[in-house]
């Protein structure tokens, strides 16, 4: 393997490994208020996107088809917290992690018997030539994908950081029941947090599909290496899914040459046992006491 | 007695009698076919139980144990030509050894982790399957004719005979195995693993045996699966049947043989009754109909709250005229089984059949499980005869830091065999955290600890137990799912000998065993005035009886030092006086009793030495009247008063 190819099979697996940062950046936002992430998520991406594509073939505009794609992200996910998450959390059992999975299946369901088995291409007006950059042909699509995770890692960032309704899920993150004594809901914060979870799934899926074509099997694609990032990363960290993203994207890309591509997702997957052995709470997550 | 033998055992056995009937009255081999699918599905849905009813973990790699017995089975029978019995073996030999090692980093984790670490070994299973195209055929899949057994070519009814007699088997075993000191470890491991190790259980061996066990039954499973079909794609192992299996489940419903059993039935027999038009309509329809009425019923009883009530309603409403408008329901096979499972999920968390064997054994009237007498209470607690005043444990220089904070800072003490040793100290002082290092749940950052002189075991509640202390917590850590009389066996101490040995419970020779840890269950329990309630889930005793709960099961490992954390937090004074007594009589049977309490009419009563600390340092020690005018203590509790400084005179009016 030359360095050139290797640089290249680095800078290529790294963008798309910003994908499955942003779908694991949903984890960390419904981890931080309920300590519940959703199992189904890799079908809020494939199922959004399906929906976007349709759009697109109705003939709205590609760049209404985002908010659009992104809205319906968004009911999504408050679909989710209501049948699936809220219940759960008000019993304090984890049966979310297994109405999320029904959920899912659900989903899967609906997506295969609406939009079909197959593989489809996912048109966009962002142009699919490479260019060369220091030597590693990028495609304006590709760079795409960092543009559009980078801008909705930092506006919910700094949204969380800067409004009201932002320091409201921080304090429910940090202690619900401290928070609903401050007169904050914590029901309400979840289903933010759902919401806001839903629309990144959503983004998530606009953004690769041109990338990867959009098809059911999509969702289990995705999921495993999001679940992977989320996990060596941490629950906890936002700049620690980018940096787990961007390494897991390139390693993938480095090993389905290397070992070829059916091998492609071994590394990531030995990685995650790992890392749950090694340090269950995440490279970038912190450790806990246990108390009695 | 007999009744309840009767009519639980009888159930079995026609199930069974059924089971082996069906294909000498009905001769089609479709049938056959779907019979023994369901068998085998049964002996996997048992050992997937185990993980998730028992442990109550989100399981997710049963399909990949699943897909490696089977491929170890067929590779044994084409690349070795081993015989069938060796193929199985070896099946089942490979899934405990995956399991074991898969368990082992998967300790540490709990629900969402765990999930996550199974689903990834089911992602990565499917891969090699598919990849190691030399060995296993790759997605070309993998071809194997049924190897005879003891020279004699099975025909696809003796085989589905031979399902069904395993299924039998594994379902003996397992019961023999969950009514034992193994499935009662498993639940509490669920409840508080920290209350585990602390009664000295061992989650470790626990949880990894566990684990192991469901996964080789997964093998057994899967080496029937390979010689049933006798032929085996990766395509079929993966993720999807992993979530149906694990679904199947929760359906059937959790910690029941039965369950699995129905679970079994479900998953095995749902894509052929789908397919049959007019049995889905009446399958939906009744499904609707019994959730319209629990729903409405449980509504108006106030039993459900809205959400509960409606949602299984809406679902399997959508079912019903969601079938009128599709056309081909096979289509929609996921959709559908997702309705229903989201249904039962919501409306019937115990299952079908937890649900059904609450109705049953109303309808039938059947008893409860006859109790035994109470052993003598010097069997289950020996009376010890001390030394009194030597030193029974010794803390040197203990220190414990986290991070900067100085929880405990070089605490020197001793204390000494046959007393009462009370241990006081304003809130942050430090007294919670020597114990959790005395205890084991904490390793000491410096210092030495000695129980008889001998160094006692650093950061292991385990071991610590195992060396004679036993602990009660401050913030209950009660095995809330199960009884009162489970929660006192599982800490007995001494009892156990044979039941150690996992082959021996499973062949059921532990029941001897058994009797004598109930009845020396149920002796602690008068001891401590909870006789009367020893059926009693422990999260239904009041908050004062739970308290009294903690103190039997930590006397139940026999300790030499018991350490009570609180225990009078939170009391109603009554229960107070009645607790205080019940520690005198502890203490009367020679064990050694280390206190914490904020009640210092508590303290001065019961105590013998008392031990101050503040800001995670000894500050005074002797007999509760000197510590109490002792002047740093004094200080320590009502803050510094100056000597010189005269009292404020009142403001002049």
């Amino acid at each position: 393997m030359t360095l050139s190819i290797f640089a290249q099979l680095v800078v290529s697996g790294a963008l798309i490994g910003l994908v499955y940062a942003l779908i694991a950046y949903g984890f960390q936002l419904t981890f931080a208020t309920s300590k519940s992430i959703n199992f189904g998520q890799g079908e809020l991406v494939m199922v959004s996107a399906f929906f976007s594509l349709t759009l697109i073939t109705v003939g709205l505009p590609y760049w209404l088809v985002i908010p659009c794609g992104l809205l319906f992200g968004a009911a999504l996910g408050l679909f989710v917290e209501r049948a699936a998450v809220r219940l759960a959390l008000q019993q304090k059992s984890e049966g979310w992690i297994l109405l999320t999975i029904i959920l899912g299946l659900f989903f899967f369901s609906l997506a295969e018997n609406i939009w079909g088995r197959d593989d489809r291409p996912f048109p966009t007006p962002i142009s699919q030539t490479a260019i060369q950059i220091l030597g590693v042909d990028v495609t304006p699509v590709e760079l795409s994908v960092a543009v559009g995770v980078f801008a909705i890692m930092g506006l919910i960032e700094v949204f969380k950081r800067q409004t009201l309704v932002g320091k409201a899920f921080e304090a429910v993150s940090a202690d619900p029941d401290a928070g609903e004594l401050m007169g904050i809901s914590a029901t309400h914060t979840v289903m933010l947090s759902y919401a806001l979870s839903g629309i990144v799934a959503a983004l998530a899926g606009i953004l690769v599909s041109p990338i990867t074509t959009v098809g059911p099997t999509m969702a289990s694609a995705l999921i495993l290496k999001a679940f992977s990032v989320a996990v060596v990363a941490g629950l906890e960290s936002g700049f620690g899914v980018v940096i787990v993203g961007m390494f897991l994207g390139a390693l993938e890309g480095v090993a389905s040459f290397a070992l070829g591509s059916g091998w492609r997702e071994v590394p990531g997957l030995i990685l995650l046992i790992l890392a749950l052995a090694v340090r269950p709470t995440g490279i970038f997550g912190k450790a806990i006491i246990r108390k009695v | 007695m007999w009744k309840r033998l009767l009519l639980i055992r009888g159930a079995e056995l026609l199930m069974f009698a059924v089971l082996a009937a069906i294909p000498v009255a009905v001769q089609n081999s479709y049938a056959l076919g779907l019979l023994t699918l369901l068998a085998i599905y049964g002996i996997l849905l048992i050992g997937l139980d185990v993980t998730v009813g028992y442990l109550g973990q989100v399981n997710l790699a049963q399909a990949a144990f699943l897909g490696l017995g089977a491929y170890t089975a067929a590779l044994c029978v084409t690349k070795l030509g081993s015989l069938m019995l060796v193929a199985t073996l070896a099946a089942i030999v490979v899934c405990t050894i995956l399991g074991a090692l898969l368990a082992l980093p998967s300790l540490r984790l709990e629900g969402p982790q765990f999930a996550l670490a199974t689903l990834s070994f089911t992602a990565l299973t499917v891969i090699v399957l598919n990849e190691l195209e030399w060995l296993t055929g790759g997605a070309q899949g993998l071809s194997l004719t049924r190897p005879p057994i003891l020279g004699h070519a099975l025909t696809a009814r003796e085989f589905y005979w031979l399902c069904v007699a395993l299924l039998a088997l594994v379902w003996v075993a397992m019961r023999n195995l969950l009514a034992s000191q193994w499935g009662r470890a498993f639940e509490a491991l669920r409840d508080s693993p920290i209350a585990t190790d602390a009664m000295g259980v061992g989650t470790y061996r626990h949880k990894v045996a566990a684990f192991a066990l469901g996964s080789a039954l997964g093998g057994l499973a899967g080496a029937l699966y390979a010689f049933n079909f006798q032929y085996l794609q990766p395509q079929a192992f993966t993720y999807e049947l992993t979530v149906i299996l694990l679904l199947g489940v929760v359906l059937g419903g959790r910690k029941s043989l039965w369950g699995a059993f129905v679970g079994a039935s479900l998953v095995a027999l749902l894509p052929n009754l789908l397919s049959n038009r007019l049995l889905f309509e009446v399958i939906s329809a009744a499904g609707f109909a019994l959730a319209l009425f629990a729903g409405i019923r449980g509504l108006f009883r106030k039993t459900l709250g809205p959400f509960q009530a409606i949602a299984p309603i809406v679902a399997t409403g959508v079912l019903v005229f969601g079938g009128l408008l599709v056309s081909n329901t096979e289509d929609w096979r996921k959709a559908i089984f997702s309705l229903m499972l989201f249904s039962v999920v919501v409306g019937l968390p115990e299952g079908l059949m937890g649900f059904a064997s609450k109705f049953l054994s109303r309808l039938f009237r059947i008893p409860e499980a006859p109790r035994p007498a109470p052993s003598p209470l010097d069997r289950a607690l020996p009376a010890r005869s001390v030394g009194k005043g030597g030193p029974m444990l010794e803390l040197r220089d203990l220190k414990r830091y986290f991070g900067g904070v100085k929880a405990v800072d070089g605490v020197t003490t001793t204390v000494r065999a046959g007393e009462i040793h009370g241990l006081i100290g304003p809130n942050g002082s430090g007294k919670s955290t020597l114990v959790n290092v005395v205890s084991g749940l904490y390793t000491p950052t410096a210092g030495e600890m000695l129980l008889h002189g001998h160094p006692l075991p650093r950061g292991s509640l385990y071991k610590t137990a195992q060396d004679g202390v036993a602990r009660t917590f401050q913030n209950l850590q009660l095995f809330t799912g199960m009884t009162a009389i489970e929660n006192v066996m599982v800490a007995l101490n001494g009892v156990y000998k044979r039941s150690r040995s996992l082959p021996l419970v499973l062949l059921g020779l532990g029941r001897v065993e058994e009797k004598r840890a109930e009845a020396d269950a149920l002796a602690l329990l008068e001891f401590v005035g909870l006789g009367d309630q020893a059926r009693t889930p422990a999260k239904d005793l009041t908050y004062g009886a739970q308290r009294f709960l903690e103190i039997a099961r930590a006397i139940a490992r026999k300790p030499e030092v018991l350490i009570l954390d609180e225990p009078a937090a939170g009391l109603s004074h009554p229960d107070m006086h009645r607790q205080m007594e019940l520690i005198e009589r502890v203490h009367q049977r020679g064990v050694t009793i280390l206190i914490i309490e904020h009640h210092m009419d508590v303290i001065s009563e019961l105590c013998d030495t008392v031990t101050v600390l503040d800001g995670g340092k000894l500050i005074a020690e002797g007999s509760p009247d000197e510590v109490k005018r002792h002047p740093k203590v004094v200080e320590a509790y009502l803050g510094e008063v100056d000597v010189g400084e005269k009292p404020a005179a009142p403001a002049a009016r």
